[in-house]
């Protein structure tokens, strides 16, 4: 919302107050500061004229020639505008001066005539967007005078945020009350006194329903439709509405003004009884901007005998329009329901500077003074007259008032506020209050819908006194340097996985539903219902697709990509293991390790590489063969950790691989971090050093194909249970006839130093057990 | 008795040290003027001719010589082995500029850094990391926390809605952890809830449909605003610095009351909002049958937004498009 400094000033004498003041002032009282400007005039030398002169051109169809008296001489201009005739009084730029952006204005010869200058139009001078023509101003302007004194051409315009409790401070005046406390300014009353001279011809009523608490009309005669004074319009576009003409203008210079939007019908477009009600179901209007509009009973409409004529609040009618012909009106100032306009306009997407005010709600009690303010705007214009207000103004429930005990304002606080303070606050924010030693009792004024408990009024005291001048406490809390489960367990998996050069990715939670099926055929995807982009109107049921989608991106963009991993949320249809009415959702890590990071890399990884990760991650970690869709038949596995499984790890199948248009293999692990311990993470036991020197064995079996070598390394394990051991696989080699693997062992006593016999003894030992257990055969050295 | 001349001996050792082109020349060296055939050894050959008082002083000059050469030979072979490196590191010269493996220490996600420095920075004052779902139910993202039914937040031109009666949404705001971690645990309540938060924006240079936010609650006996102000201003000195100027100014939350924004001065002297708080509303604690005698504050802070400023990221989009030479630099 744009505010002016000139028109603040209507309300609050602003002159001794700086604008930086203000702008802090406005801050500190809870207006957001989008936007500070100062206008000042966008052109030099603009004087006022008259023009006393006006006749065709000779040489040209389009133009005229006038004589415009400027005071102090006559000149003769040139002028292509048609909107004027003799004695119209107007801007003139006369020669050596500057129009807007510094274009300078000279004497010119025009197909034969000499052009002193030019006549300006609103445009030409930077005022606002015209269509007409030249600006006309006041006929009781001074010829001669400076075109810049006539308005409030240096002006300050702040754009400021309201926040949505506070309807009341849309409009000069309601931020002008939260001023005056600030600055300890009063008010101005700018009450008016009407004088009607003629009768209503029309009926008004608020309606049976409670949908309009107020409405109220008054009757004017005689209008002629032209433009607004000269402020009117500046301070109007200023503020960046559209000037239309004087009707339309005022109603919405008052709005801006007071807060009360006011609507004007062509009264003579209007029979019997002007009234309020809903909608019917299907009913239809043709609204001002000329489109029809299907309504239902949740729409408030305003008829005249029955018939819809306007939607309240939102958009007037096109058939009660004022148009350049009207001659008589109605204005209506209502109070509508907030929640009834919200509706309406939100569905129409109709969302106007009155509709956004009533939305939030407006002033119970204003809205004769809204008719009052734009009467009050013709007060030049002699030749207009206008009927009694009528007024259907329903019973209101009576404003209660509360009480509260005054240690609450330091609870809340924690300083003491003192009584002086409070009752200045309150008082010139007009909010009726009674103190006594220990209670304060308030009620909330008419404009105020945001007071309706203590807290309410302990905020406004909180703001008033400024929150920039309470001191700072700090406490401590009751999990010092503990941050919990499930912060420790994800920083441990990306700390370690960013360490071993994985790249860590976010990716949004939307995915193509087809790239669900994919993986998980036997979950129901939770679908968003009203979705950003319809083709990814699916919440991800698995980390999956987002790593191998962020792995093709950079692959595609730079011929290099990397391993990635992300922790986030998968979702599903089946229920929350925790909470009701929420669909299923784990928090999870997605490992992804590609065969190839670019098209040419001499490190190829494996599903090995992927298992080794994993074991970094968790020594404990063990694999269970497990097929799953989109995975590789073999190289698909349960990852158990502690016994337990905790997800799954694999190959991209082949036909997957070739779907997404991969050229190399893809491994991926998924696990279900909800489920682990941290302390179980890193637990691990101290496996103590033995301080005798190690015996070593490199034996070479023949194996089947299907062996896994951990079993192999665990039996040995277990043979050499009582020992410090270290086993690996040295080698595996695969010929047509046979798999060879190599395994090292590397064991030393905690006792003693083996001689060569016991030595010996160890190795035939491991080489039985193997044999028999696994049905191996030893390569003998030399084969 | 004739002696050995030990000087030209001595000069002879200085001759071949001199030509010495091979560290194992050190060795043979040894061998040669100490070893079985070398004149010393056959000096002390003839000993057992002399008288006992020759063979007492000769023996000890020849003992002498000896531990001379001994230890001129290991002098020298060090002032060798000295050299040799010298060269060798003078021959080393390295252009460091140059990055053949070109990998970072750690490639966490820019957004996880930040997480992790707001959490560890509540930690040191008291507060546990909790979290909550995402798709949650509206009673948790909305109406537990004080917004009225007719609350613009609601409208499906903001908030992704889960099903036709808008009963369940993705959270708009990691406040709805507020209300689960009160549902389950009694006060005091210290914690800290970052997580992911999601709106009905395109993705695009400063909107997303998905980012995170951090949100704190502490509830206790006799907290009040001061102590609000304290912690956040806290939290601004140790992320932004000791020097970083803040300010507070009134705003509206529906689930607050007062209700304020958090400004920082950047280094251009522009204030900038970094957080939003305020004391919890009342309503929001009678929500989740917290007895009266418990107040507290809460506040949310804007992850993307704390990260953009603090490395001068411009689009937001970067976040989520994982574009390796956006990973990289962190």
């Amino acid at each position: 919302m744009k505010i002016l400094k000139s028109w603040l000033n209507d309300w609050i004498e602003l002159d001794q107050i700086s604008d930086e003041e203000l702008s802090n002032a406005l801050e500190s009282l809870g207006f957001e500061i989008e936007n500070y400007t100062q206008v000042s005039p966008n052109y030099k030398n603009i004087v006022v004229g008259k023009v006393i002169e006006l006749y065709q051109h000779p040489n040209a169809d389009k133009v005229r020639v006038t004589k415009v008296d400027v005071g102090s001489k006559i000149y003769e201009i040139v002028c292509g505008a048609w909107n004027f005739d003799i004695g119209a009084v107007v801007p003139v730029a006369l020669p050596k001066s500057k129009i807007k952006d510094d274009f300078l204005i000279d004497q010119r010869d025009i197909r034969g005539v000499i052009s002193n200058g030019m006549i300006c139009s609103a445009s030409e001078l930077n005022l606002w967007d015209d269509h007409d023509g030249i600006l006309l101003l006041n006929e009781n302007e001074k010829i001669g005078s400076d075109f810049s004194s006539i308005y409030d051409s240096h002006d300050s315009i702040w754009e400021v945020g309201v926040t949505p409790n506070r309807g009341d401070c849309m409009s000069h005046l309601g931020v002008a009350r939260e001023l005056s406390n600030y600055f300890n300014l009063s008010l101005a009353d700018n009450s008016i006194n009407l004088k009607p001279t003629i009768k209503p011809l029309l009926k008004v009523n608020s309606g049976k329903g409670m949908k309009c608490a107020s409405y109220q009309a008054i009757e004017i005669e005689n209008i002629s439709i032209e433009d607004s004074s000269l402020t009117i319009k500046h301070r109007l576009s200023s503020i960046g509405v559209r000037i239309i003409n004087n009707v339309v203008d005022y109603t919405n210079y008052v709005l801006h003004d007071i807060g009360q939007p006011l609507h004007a019908f062509d009264r003579d477009k209007l029979f019997g009884t002007i009234s309020v009600r809903n909608a019917k179901d299907n009913e239809e209007l043709l609204t001002l901007d000329n489109q029809n509009r299907t309504l239902d009973k949740s729409d408030l409409v305003i008829t005249d005998n029955d018939k819809a004529i306007a939607l309240a609040g939102v958009m007037g009618g096109y058939d009660s329009e004022v148009t350049s012909s009207t001659k008589n009106l109605l204005i209506e100032s209502a109070y509508f329901d907030k929640v009834s306009i919200m509706k309406t306009s939100r569905k129409l997407n109709l969302i106007s500077d009155a509709s956004i005010r009533f939305e939030r709600g407006i002033d119970r009690n204003i809205q004769t003074f809204g008719l009052e303010r734009f009467i009050h705007l013709f007060k030049d214009n002699s030749n207009i007259s206008y009927s009694d207000i009528q007024n259907d103004t329903k019973d209101q429930d009576s404003v209660l008032s509360l009480q509260f005990s005054k240690s609450m304002i330091q609870e809340i606080l924690g300083i003491e506020i003192d009584d002086k303070f409070i009752i200045k606050t309150l008082t010139s924010l007009k909010i009726p209050h009674s103190l006594t030693s220990d209670t304060v009792e308030f009620s909330s004024p008419s404009w105020r819908y945001d007071l309706e408990r203590p807290a309410d009024i302990i905020e406004e005291l909180a703001k008033h006194y400024g929150f920039n001048n309470f001191p700072s406490t700090l406490p401590v809390g009751n999990k010092l340097n503990n941050v919990g489960n499930y912060w420790k367990v994800r920083k441990f998996f990306i700390d370690k996985l960013s360490n071993l050069n994985f790249h860590e990715i976010q990716t949004l939670s939307f995915v193509d539903d087809s790239l669900n099926k994919l993986f998980t055929p036997e979950l129901k995807s939770v679908k968003v219902i009203n979705p950003i982009d319809k083709t990814q109107e699916s919440m991800r049921t698995n980390l999956y697709s987002t790593l191998i989608n962020t792995f093709i991106f950079n692959l595609d963009k730079h011929s290099y990509s990397g391993q990635y991993f992300e922790i986030n949320n998968t979702y599903d249809m089946a229920n929350h293991s925790k909470y009701k009415n929420i669909p299923n959702q784990n928090y999870k890590l997605g490992i992804l390790v590609p065969k190839k990071i670019t098209d040419s890399n001499y490190k190829e990884n494996s599903i090995q590489d992927l298992a080794s990760t994993l074991r970094i991650l968790n020594p404990n970690v063990k694999f269970k063969k497990l097929t799953k869709p989109g995975f590789h038949k073999n190289n698909s596995y349960l990852i158990i950790i502690n016994e337990s499984p905790v997800g799954h790890m694999g190959q991209l199948s082949y036909s997957t691989q070739h779907k997404l248009n991969l050229k190399d293999e893809i491994f991926l692990a998924e696990l279900n971090l909800e489920i682990l311990k941290f302390n179980s993470l890193v637990s691990y036991d101290y496996k103590p050093l033995s301080q005798y020197p190690f015996i070593k064995f490199d034996l070479s079996f023949k194996v089947p194909k299907d062996l896994i070598s951990q079993d192999l390394i665990n039996e040995v394990e277990i043979l050499l249970n009582k020992n410090e051991n270290q086993i690996s696989i040295f080698d595996d080699y695969t010929n047509e006839i046979s798999r060879n693997l190599g395994i090292r062992i590397i064991t030393r006593s905690y006792e003693k130093t083996y001689n060569e016999q016991e030595s010996t003894e160890i190795l035939n030992s491991v080489v039985h057990n193997l044999t028999k257990k696994f049905s191996i055969t030893l390569n003998e050295k030399g084969n | 008795m004739p002696e050995l001349n030990f000087d030209k001996v001595y000069a002879s050792l200085d001759l071949r040290i001199k030509d010495i082109v091979n560290i194992d020349e050190f060795d043979e060296l040894t061998k040669e003027f100490l070893g079985k055939n070398s004149l010393i050894s056959e000096e002390r050959k003839k000993l057992s001719s002399l008288s006992k008082e020759d063979k007492k002083n000769y023996g000890m000059k020849l003992t002498e010589a000896t531990e001379f050469i001994t230890s001129r030979i290991k002098e020298q072979r060090q002032l060798y082995l000295d050299s040799q490196f010298n060269n060798k590191e003078e021959a080393e010269v390295t252009d460091i500029s140059i990055d053949w493996k070109p990998t970072r220490g750690t490639y966490k996600h820019v957004l996880s850094t930040v997480m992790e420095e707001v959490v560890s920075i509540f930690s040191s004052i008291g507060y546990e990391v909790a979290y909550g779902p995402e798709a949650e139910t509206s009673w948790h993202n909305f109406d537990a926390l004080n917004t009225p039914d007719w609350h613009p937040a609601r409208y499906e031109s903001d908030t992704l809605y889960l099903d036709e009666k808008l009963q369940t949404l993705l959270r708009t705001q990691t406040s709805t952890v507020q209300i689960r971690h009160m549902e389950e645990n009694e006060p005091p309540v210290y914690i800290v809830a970052p997580g992911r938060v999601f709106r009905s924006d395109q993705l695009d240079a400063t909107h997303s449909p998905v980012f995170h936010q951090l949100e704190g609650l502490a509830i206790d006996k006799n907290l009040t605003f001061t102590d609000l102000k304290g912690t956040l201003e806290f939290f601004v000195k140790e992320f932004f610095g000791n020097n970083v100027e803040t300010k507070f100014i009134p705003h509206f939350f529906p689930f607050t009351e007062p209700s304020a924004e958090v400004l920082v001065k950047w280094q251009n002297g522009e204030w900038l909002e970094i957080l939003g708080c305020g004391m919890v509303d009342p309503n929001v604690l009678s929500n989740v049958n917290y007895p009266e005698s418990y107040k507290g504050f809460a506040w949310g802070v804007g992850i993307e937004r704390l990260a953009m400023l603090r490395y001068k990221i411009d689009h937001i989009k970067n976040f989520y498009d994982n574009d390796i030479r956006f990973l990289e630099q962190f």
